[in-house]
């Protein structure tokens, strides 16, 4: 498999102190690590929304951190994807609006295929009979469900994502994880931070984040649901032996 | 979709969106209105110019008319297009009646006037010259409303009687600064009533395309051709009808650029909030990779929208507001010459102030861009700065008390007895002209030796007005109308130096200084005429004092010498406890028609009346806009204030205080934020309306005017106008306060 994305000693004030970790294409890697380590820092340096003191990032053959602004902007656009944990949907416009927007505000050209698109996502993930309700109107799994159709608009390489389950209860994380797995099986690619030990067994590996360093390395390979509990019997050994 | 993004925006805030909507029409009416009005003024006065053929340069002259002469110049002159002497038929004031109405009172110099054959034409409603059937006279379009003159009222002069046929519009004497109305009647009729009047010339010329008026006047003046009167030129016309309604126009234009300024605040202010409320779906969306320009274009498309509707809207304000405003214009200039033209710049105008409010909310989220994405997302409050929104509600305070100022003491300023002074007039009780007379030197005598062995006369003096050949430091011969007698009776304002004491002094108005290029301690060379004999002596100009009588082009001296009068004014003050009135009346019936006796306060009201009506009309409309501004922004100043302290007025509730208490503290803060805002208001007012009042008149040429603070409307209307649409619109904000409940503080939601 490519390496997909290649991080090289990234630093970020004293958050980050020193970071590097490739990611193969089509994998799906959890961070984890507790509150304050510094996992969401990383995340806005690796997706080029914060600017690292120092490192390099390649997203392919692209170097993140020597791009303009406008240069970032424009590669978070069109090759990555992100979740964030909630509530990151404009509210003056309805579900399927909101997913292809950042799309077709971009790109007017398209439209009717970004629609389209969306609504084959929205099918994917269960949630079409949503498509012309108000982001009020639904409920928080099925919003970030949503947030996921907005990230895989523009088919991008990667997906990042930011504790998408932290505001969710048990089925809805179910639901959610069931679409990110889903999408993943397709070949996206994905780093998700997680608090969530459970969630974090169904990655193919789980970098420990702690005090801005990466303390160690879980690999588990592609889920299968039948091997669910023993993944996350294996997950949840080995972050007590981290100290979580 | 970006359709419904911007129209559920709208409809979810509602009320920022109205009053910005309200801003953007208010402004874009001011402007448009201004434009509109100047376009029309300008575009009106002209046409009337071009279709009534006004003579470029024009002699006044009573007495022996040496018309030989005159013709014998104009076959010198190559730049003489056409020339023509017409006689004015001058009438005394106390002999006009029209319907029921005296003249009595009326300062200007009326008179009997029959259409010209080469230009100079009276005209019509319809801009068509007029010809007139015996036993018919049409009327100055002025006095139509002044004397609320009607189509088939008598006019008596003496005992003869004419037919009001219709009203006439005069090029040169339309406006109330000019001191002459001219009559329109048929040569027969002018014949038949010769005997009731005094006549006097008008000796007037057209020149040719791009002749130099100035070169013409002194070589004029040069050529000693009769000149027993006032001069005007063209241009001077040009800007006397300009006057009256050009200082409402500029007041109305002052207005517009206030009410943009609040706007561009408001609306600034309206953005910075929504800005906040909108501070994480913003984060999130630069964090998708949106570009900061595309997140600005949302916005700005938001108010692109917004401001087209308020652009029409002002418009069709603008247009309905103008009929009234234009009404006096029309009436007076006629229609425009090019209605499309000026409907197009109106909208223009219009268009202008919204593309500046445009261009100042592109800035604002421009300058407002800082926070990053990452911030967003981190749920930080924008590093801490709390904007404080009581601050502007002080500032817009300020704004409206100063726009609702400014017109009343213009006018306060304009009526104020003390103005005369700076329009080159004595400040006296009483004025006494003696004009049109054969022999102006005795009947001046004659009066003058009357007033003073008048016990009650406390302060006199008498000026005599004659032509005085000069000549300038640089060899150049000047022609001055030079008035003499005692300037330290009733001085006007010196801008400089001071009154002339004695017969080597001369003081200069401002135009002739302007034109000569003389200062104060400058030697001038005065021709004097010693019982005949020319004698030259050297006079120092002593003061610059400011005048727009008789074309403004005046000086002042003491001379006593034999030169002939050209006319001579009288100023009497009265010793206290006598009445002016009886003392009018007494002289009046007893003195000969060539003398006019009035009321200073008259006769400015003669020359700026309509100027100060005009004035009066903009400083109520002003004050409606204002309150308009008032009541909009304090509606929405406070739901912003109260939106954003809703979780703190919630624990409020939740700790136990009722909604009425809350409201109160709100009032209370409200009303000293409003003082405060009134109180910066009148002291800009003062400093700043000072100034702009200063120019404004400067322009008419009464310069280093001080301006008058009007203390009824200053301390009484316009604090009461501003509290009360404050307060009404505060209890109506304030009602929000009911909705808030007290569990919402617990609510960690967002
Ligand atoms: N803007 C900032 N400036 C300085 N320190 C910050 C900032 N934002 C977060 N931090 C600190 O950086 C550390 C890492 O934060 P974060 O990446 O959000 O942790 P995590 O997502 O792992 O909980 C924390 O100690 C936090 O206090
Ligand atoms: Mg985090």
């Amino acid at each position: 498999m490519d390496t997909i994305l290649k991080v090289r000693d990234i630093k970020k004030d004293s958050i980050l102190k020193g970071i590097s970790f490739e990611m193969t294409e089509g994998e799906m890697i959890a961070i984890m690590g507790p509150s304050g380590s510094g996992k969401s820092t990383l995340l806005y340096n690796v997706s080029g929304m914060d600017k690292a003191s120092s490192g390099e990032v390649w997203l392919k053959d692209t170097e993140i951190s020597g791009l303009s602004e406008d240069e970032k902007a424009r590669l978070r656009l069109k090759r990555m994807g992100f979740v964030f944990q909630m509530m990151n949907m404009l509210s003056n416009l309805n579900i399927i609006d909101n997913i292809a927007f950042p799309a077709v505000h971009s790109d007017k050209k398209d439209r009717k295929e970004y629609y389209r698109r969306a609504n084959e996502l929205m099918d994917k993930l269960n949630i079409s009979k949503l498509a012309e309700r108000s982001i009020k109107e639904v409920s928080g799994g099925e919003l970030q469900r949503a947030c996921i159709c907005r990230s895989m608009i523009m088919k991008p390489e990667i997906i990042f994502a930011d504790e998408p389950t932290g505001a969710l209860n048990r089925t809805a994380t179910a639901e959610v994880m069931d679409a990110f797995l889903g999408i993943n099986r397709e070949g996206t690619t994905i780093m998700m931070v997680t608090h969530d030990s459970k969630v974090a067994s169904m990655c193919d590996r789980i970098l420990y984040l702690l005090d801005g360093e990466i303390r160690g390395e879980l690999v588990l390979g592609k889920y299968i649901e039948k091997d669910g509990r023993e993944r996350e019997q294996r997950t949840a050994n080995w972050l007590s032996s981290m100290g979580w | 979709m970006l359709r419904r993004l911007i129209t559920n925006d709208l409809r979810s805030n509602k009320l920022i969106s109205v009053s910005t909507v309200i801003f953007m029409a208010v402004t874009a009416m001011l402007l448009g209105l201004s434009v509109f009005l100047f376009g029309t003024l300008y575009s009106s006065i002209d046409s009337l110019m071009k279709k009534a053929e006004t003579p470029h340069f024009l002699q006044m002259h009573t007495g022996d008319l040496q018309k030989e002469k005159i013709i014998d110049f104009a076959k010198t002159r190559s730049d003489i297009e056409e020339m023509q002497i017409c006689n004015f038929l001058n009438l005394e004031n106390g002999q006009i009646k029209i319907g029921d109405r005296s003249f009595d009172s009326n300062m200007q110099d009326n008179g009997l006037f029959c259409q010209s054959d080469k230009f100079d034409f009276l005209l019509d409603a319809d801009d068509n010259i007029i010809s007139v059937s015996p036993g018919n006279v049409y009327v100055p379009v002025a006095y139509k409303n002044e004397y609320d003159i009607k189509v088939g009222d008598r006019m008596c002069i003496g005992t003869e009687q004419l037919n009001v046929a219709g009203f006439m519009r005069d090029s040169q004497m339309n406006s109330m600064m000019a001191s002459s109305k001219r009559f329109l009647v048929n040569e027969s009729d002018y014949d038949r009533l010769r005997s009731l009047g005094s006549e006097e010339y008008l000796i007037e010329f057209r020149l040719k395309n791009g002749s130099d008026i100035g070169s013409f006047s002194t070589a004029y003046k040069d050529a000693g051709l009769p000149s027993n009167g006032p001069t005007i030129t063209y241009p001077l016309i040009k800007l006397m009808n300009a006057l009256s309604d050009g200082i409402m126009i500029i007041v109305i234009l002052l207005v517009s650029f206030v009410v943009l300024y609040i706007s561009v605040m408001c609306i600034r202010y309206m953005i910075l909030t929504q800005l906040e409320k909108d501070r994480r779906e913003v984060g999130m969306l630069k964090a998708v990779g949106i570009s900061r320009k595309d997140i600005r274009r949302l916005y700005i498309s938001k108010y692109l929208l917004l401001s087209v509707i308020g652009c029409i809207l002002g418009v069709i304000l603008a247009g309905v507001i103008a009929v009234p405003l234009g009404r006096n214009m029309k009436a007076l200039y006629g229609e425009a010459d090019n209605p499309v033209l000026i409907h197009v710049l109106m909208i223009l105008g219009a268009v202008i102030s919204e593309v500046v409010i445009l261009f100042s909310v592109s800035h604002i989220l421009r300058k407002s861009e800082k926070i990053s994405a990452v911030e967003a997302l981190r749920g930080r409050e924008g590093k801490g700065r709390r904007r404080n929104l009581w601050i502007p509600i002080s500032v817009i305070t300020a704004a409206a008390v100063f726009m609702m100022m400014v017109p009343d003491c213009m006018r306060k300023t304009l009526s104020e007895p003390d103005f005369v002074r700076y329009m080159g007039i004595g400040n006296s009780q009483i004025r006494i002209d003696v004009r049109q007379s054969d022999d102006i030197g005795s009947s001046t005598d004659l009066l003058s030796e009357r007033i003073r062995k008048d016990p009650r006369v406390d302060k006199f003096s008498v000026m005599r007005t004659g032509s005085y050949k000069t000549t300038l430091p640089n060899g150049e011969s000047y022609n001055i109308m030079l008035e003499n007698g005692d300037h330290s009776a009733f001085p006007v304002n010196y801008i400089e130096g001071t009154y002339p004491g004695n017969e080597d002094e001369i003081a200069f108005s401002i135009l002739n200084s302007e034109e000569t290029g003389l200062k104060v301690g400058d030697k001038i060379t005065v021709s004097r005429n010693e019982g005949g004999n020319i004698e030259q002596r050297e006079c120092i100009i002593c003061g610059i004092y400011s005048d727009i009588t008789n074309g403004g082009k005046t000086a002042k001296g003491c001379i006593e010498d034999d030169t002939p009068s050209m006319w001579s004014v009288m100023y009497v003050t009265l010793k206290d406890g006598v009445s002016p009135e009886e003392w009018i009346t007494e002289y009046g019936s007893g003195s000969q028609e060539s003398i006019k006796i009035a009321m200073i306060s008259e006769y400015m009201n003669g020359m700026y009346g309509q100027t100060i009506r005009n004035i009066g009309n903009a400083s109520l409309m002003t004050k409606g806009v204002a309150c308009l501004v008032i009541v909009v922004v304090i509606l929405l100043l406070l739901r912003l204030v109260i939106w954003k302290e809703r979780r703190e007025s919630s624990l409020k509730k939740a700790l136990g205080l009722m909604a009425s208490q809350i409201r109160m503290d709100y009032l209370k803060k409200l009303i000293f934020y409003l003082l405060a805002g009134l109180i910066l208001g009148i002291i800009s007012g003062l400093i700043l309306g000072q100034r702009l009042a200063g120019g404004l008149l400067g322009m008419m040429g009464a310069k280093g005017l001080k301006f008058t603070m009007d203390p009824v409307s200053t301390f009484l209307i316009v604090p009461v106008l501003i509290l009360a649409s404050a307060i009404a619109a505060a209890v109506i904000s304030l009602r929000e306060i009911r909705n808030i409940r007290a569990y919402e503080c617990l609510n960690t939601r967002e």
